[in-house]
């Protein structure tokens, strides 16, 4: 991998990067589309390509148990199976061996769950895993991390954080002798909980092996935790990351949290919200979601954005229509995940000419008096951004703020 | 209807002649096969649409074609004639096709492009049959996700002129109440669909007449609207109904003057729903097995719904072809031949054929091979069948298995993709074509196959000609990029195998596209026959086509079997309106998005 810095916003920690992989450029910071199964959801790798999106994420853990291996390393490897010409980025499997696996036994060996096939024991192991991620082939892979809840308090939090630690230098030997460290690029994943001092003695043994990772996760966020605790233990990692490194957090999809990561010094992040949100009839905008289910879309010949590029609205699809088939036609699906990808895209895209152009603050006030003017700013955000030097009340004093998550979300006026 | 765009369009005709390779003298056969083309000419001067025949319609579910994005839609050259039924968009009143600004409302609203998409309308799916509330002289009872709709003619042409399809069908009294049907509710049948029929032809003049030059002579060859062939299973029925087209009409003409000399003279074509009509055969059947003392099973219900074939024994003489052309041809004997005959739900390429050879019908719907798509089947068939096909082969043929020969040595139509066979097998999906890269490789090397070239977006993908740039470094990344819009590798047969039994959408986007060019293929290779060998050799290359391909269809049970199974598997049970959907349609329903 090759990573380079090409700017820095001069208030923010933002920064925009070139990162090239072996399946192309990638630039940084930007959101990552998950492909869970080997597809994003109903289109094909050449519909993903033409949204000008370079860099997708598989799941390990699913690969694994569906086409497998043999299959993976028989075609050549996932890029090959799912026709995808660019990036692709693995998650290790150690997150869905939680949260889909009830009976998942952490021992220091590896991770040992009952097969969702056959309910035999199978163990999971770092080595395991890098060796299904080899079969897979992915240009970015990461380690098997030993995954707590979130809220998760006591002992255990410690524990999974020093044996990731551990689980990373088996990873890191594995790896390095593969062969494959120059075709594939391992990134370590930063554990430790809601807790900050296990954050930093995990962020201090990780960065003691930077020079045999690729990269760095801020992993285990995401999980219910108030949000004012989220942004303090990202700002907290992604101080304290090497610079020299892209720094990944991991789960975060709503626009307002990927605007605030990069702020605070994310370069890439990955979640199912806008493709799973899209199935469910949602589309994004930078005013905030349209739910295109409720009847005030119903006759509404206007598009979704007349301003976006995405192939659903530059044909000139109308909400009335995609009202008329959400929800029942796969094709109604199928068009608000490109748009929302696109809109992802978007957002990060515009982050990057903004940090390129010294405009990075501006962009950040904008974005939000578009997207929560009408409804009020969440507070969490407010205070994230002053942490690093932008006040987005500096104009607007009278601002609404909410507490709490703040989410914004467009429900039903009739209701 | 206070929304309604009423502005004056532009219309469309269909004209229908017989292919300008024949000679011009020789007119088209009455009954047999026909080499054609439609051409769609629009009155505001853009291109003509022309659609050779004998050709394929594509199917839509709530206007669009299930599985497939707007993009994937426009890469789909064999998606050229798009049929909507239009009862769904009747849940808004308003329906909101009609509200649509501009020429081509309806174009405009469902995203098909005037130049390269041909629209027809009719009220109702032709593939629905279940059973509906009785229709009365005033209207037909319709169906939308909503409930049953009543649709007056009167409205009816109202909707046709506010969102201007290319082609419209007039309503038509079809009895879809529990059958068989009497004397009467046959009569009435006839008389209700002859009256619907004038009505929709005077009103298509009059605006005709404003839009159009002055003093434009009304003929056939200026008209868009298409009559379903009514009368059920009786060929006197049948018979009647046609030569009603042809009467003259002017003994009506001081009450309600009539643009037209004859109802046919504004007729461009006509329309067989085979889907009421198997049901009116199968009636038909049953009471002569009754009048022979034959205690029958009970009828199976009409609502052929998601169904691909009643595999029922009971129901063979429903599938007996000669029963099937005797009425087809009834209905046709007293008319023109220079119009186009189109047919709804044929259940498989043999049906095509026959009815092709028997009757001279010219364009067919590919509800059939859109529906294998939603359950996950692969067709791999052409027509002529190719050289070897006929000997059980070896299973690799370069690289990509043939289907199955079943016990009787007959081969299936294509692959059920669900089989565990697949999960190993990394070749394209047909081996009855090449894909796209490996054409143009071996054309390179100078060793060109005989075999035709799927062009579909999963055989022959391309990687995008153009990128959406998302800042102004994007460029970075697209411009190292070795080939855009050149050609990629094919999809694998254990992709689709791995994203059918995930769950994955993108199974069907890629199947909808193959099974669509399969269907394309095979008209053009029934055209090529045609039009290169002659009516002799294309009787003698349906033969062979019977004699070898399966047409029980076991691999469409199999493969549905399969498909329930992956659905159960996956424990969470049905969502409400995947059920909604289920009951609402009958296309596109296997996925739950």
């Amino acid at each position: 991998m090759e990573f380079e810095v090409l700017a820095k916003c001069p208030i923010t920690r933002a920064r925009v990067s070139r990162m090239k992989l072996p399946h192309g450029i990638t630039m940084l910071p930007t959101f990552m589309p998950v492909a869970t199964q080997a597809a994003i959801k109903g289109l094909t790798a050449h519909q993903v390509e033409a949204l000008g999106i370079t860099l997708i994420l598989n799941n390990t853990y699913h690969l694994n148990l569906r086409p497998g291996t043999k299959i993976l390393r028989d075609v050549g490897g996932a890029h090959r199976f799912q026709g995808w010409r660019h990036n692709l980025l693995t998650d290790s499997g150690g997150f869905q061996l939680v949260s889909l696996n009830k009976f998942t036994q952490i021992t220091e060996e590896g991770a040992l769950f009952a097969s969702p096939f056959t309910g035999e024991p199978t163990m999971l192991t770092p080595e395991e895993s890098i060796s299904i991620q080899h079969a897979i082939g992915s240009d970015i892979m990461m380690q098997l991390d030993d995954v707590v809840h979130t809220l998760t308090v006591g002992p255990r939090v410690g524990e999974a954080m020093w044996r990731t630690i551990r689980w990373l230098d088996r990873c890191i030997d594995f790896h390095e002798n593969s062969g494959r460290k120059n075709s594939q690029s391992l990134f370590a994943i930063v554990q430790g909980g809601i807790d900050p001092e296990l954050r930093d003695q995990c962020l201090d043994e990780m960065v003691k092996r930077k020079d045999r990772v690729a990269g760095y996760a801020i992993g285990g966020l995401s999980g219910g935790e108030e949000k004012d605790t989220f942004w303090r233990i990202i700002k907290q990692c992604a101080d304290k990351l090497p610079e020299d490194r892209p720094r990944y957090s991991m789960g975060i999809g709503f626009a307002e949290d990927l605007l605030v990561c990069v702020a605070l010094g994310v370069d890439m992040a990955d979640c199912v919200f806008p493709t799973r949100t899209a199935r469910f009839g949602v589309a994004l905008t930078f005013n905030g979601p349209l739910n295109i289910r409720l009847k005030k879309h119903a006759t509404d010949l206007r598009p979704i954005d007349e301003t976006c590029t995405c192939p659903t609205c530059t044909s000139g699809t109308s909400r009335a229509m995609l009202h008329h088939i959400v929800t029942l036609e796969t094709a109604g699906a199928h068009a608000l995940t490109q748009h929302n990808i696109v809109f992802q895209a978007r957002v990060m895209g515009g982050a990057r000419d903004a940090i390129m152009n010294g405009t990075f603050p501006t962009y950040l006030k904008t974005f939000f008096a578009n997207y929560f003017g009408d409804t009020g700013y969440p507070e969490w955000c407010v205070n994230a951004l002053r942490s690093v030097g932008v006040d987005l009340l500096e104009d607007r004093p009278h601002t609404k703020i909410i507490a709490g998550d703040a989410t914004k979300w467009e429900y039903s006026d009739a209701a | 209807m206070a929304m309604m765009n009423a502005e004056l369009k532009p219309r469309s005709s269909l004209i229908f002649s017989s292919s300008p390779s024949q000679s011009h003298a020789t007119p088209l056969p009455h009954f047999g096969p026909r080499l054609g083309e439609v051409n769609v000419q629009r009155q505001e001067g853009a291109a003509r649409i022309a659609i050779k025949t004998p050709g394929m319609m594509t199917a839509t579910s709530r206007g669009v074609v299930p599985h497939l994005s707007r993009d994937h839609v426009r890469l789909t050259r064999a998606i050229c004639w798009v049929h909507v039924p239009f009862e769904t968009f009747l849940e808004h009143n308003p329906p909101l096709p009609i509200t649509q600004p501009g020429p081509r409302p309806l174009h405009q609203f469902l995203g098909f492009s005037p130049a390269d998409h041909v629209l027809s309308v009719s009220a109702r799916d032709p593939f629905d049959g279940r059973d509906m509330p009785a229709n009365n002289k005033d209207y037909v009872a319709t169906y939308c996700i909503r409930g049953v709709r009543k649709l007056t003619p009167e409205v009816w042409a109202q909707y046709d002129a506010a969102c201007n399809p290319d082609i419209i069908t007039a309503l038509s009294d079809t009895p879809f109440t529990s059958a068989p049907h009497s004397n009467k509710r046959t009569h009435k049948s006839l008389e209700r669909s002859t009256a619907w029929l004038a009505n929709l032809l005077h009103s298509v003049a009059a605006r005709r007449r404003e839009v159009g030059s002055d003093g434009e002579p009304l003929t056939g060859s200026l008209s868009n609207v298409l009559v379903h062939m009514a009368g059920g299973a009786v060929v006197q029925a049948r018979k009647a109904f046609a030569e009603g087209l042809m009467e003259d009409l002017e003994e009506f003409k001081a009450v309600n003057p009539s643009p037209y000399r004859r109802l046919d003279d504004g007729v461009a074509g006509y329309v067989f729903d085979l889907v009421p009509l198997r049901a009116a055969l199968s009636a038909r059947s049953k009471a002569a097995d009754e009048d022979l003392g034959d205690d029958a099973d009970t009828l199976k219900p009409r609502g052929a719904i998601n169904t691909l074939t009643p595999t029922s024994s009971a129901d063979t003489s429903a599938m007996d072809p000669a029963a099937l052309s005797e009425v087809l041809r009834a209905s046709l004997q007293p008319l023109p031949t220079h119009k186009p005959r189109l047919v709804n739900s044929a259940r498989s390429p043999h049906e095509m054929l026959r009815l092709v050879r028997d009757v001279g019908i010219d364009l067919f719907d590919a509800h059939w091979a859109q529906r294998a798509a939603d359950i996950g089947v692969a067709l791999d068939f052409a027509f002529p069948v190719a050289l070897g096909d006929t000997q059980p082969v070896d299973a690799r043929v370069a690289g990509s298995p043939r289907t199955k020969v079943r016990p009787g040595e007959k081969m299936d139509l294509g692959h059920n993709l669900y089989s565990g066979d697949y999960a190993h097998d990394h070749s394209r999906l047909a081996a009855n074509f090449l894909d796209g890269r490996s054409h143009a490789q071996q054309t390179a090397e100078g060793s060109p196959d005989a075999r035709p070239v799927c062009p579909c977006g999963a055989c022959s993908p391309r990687s995008p000609g153009t990128h959406i740039l998302h800042s102004a470094l994007d460029r970075t990344s697209w411009e190292g990029q070795a080939g855009a819009d050149t050609l990629e590798p094919p999809f694998m047969r254990s992709y689709v195998h791995h994203l059918l039994h995930t769950h994955e959408m993108s199974a069907h986007s890629l199947l909808v596209m193959h099974n669509l060019s399969v269907l394309d293929a095979f008209f053009v290779g029934i055209r090529s026959v045609l039009e290169h060998a002659g009516t002799e050799e294309f009787n003698r290359q349906v033969d062979l086509f019977l004699e070898t391909y399966d047409e029980e269809m076991v691999l469409f049970d199999e493969a549905k079997v399969d498909w329930v199974q992956v659905e159960m598997a996956r424990g969470k049970g049905r969502l409400a309106r995947e059920k909604i959907k289920q009951a609402e349609s009958s296309l596109g329903t296997s996925v739950d998005v």
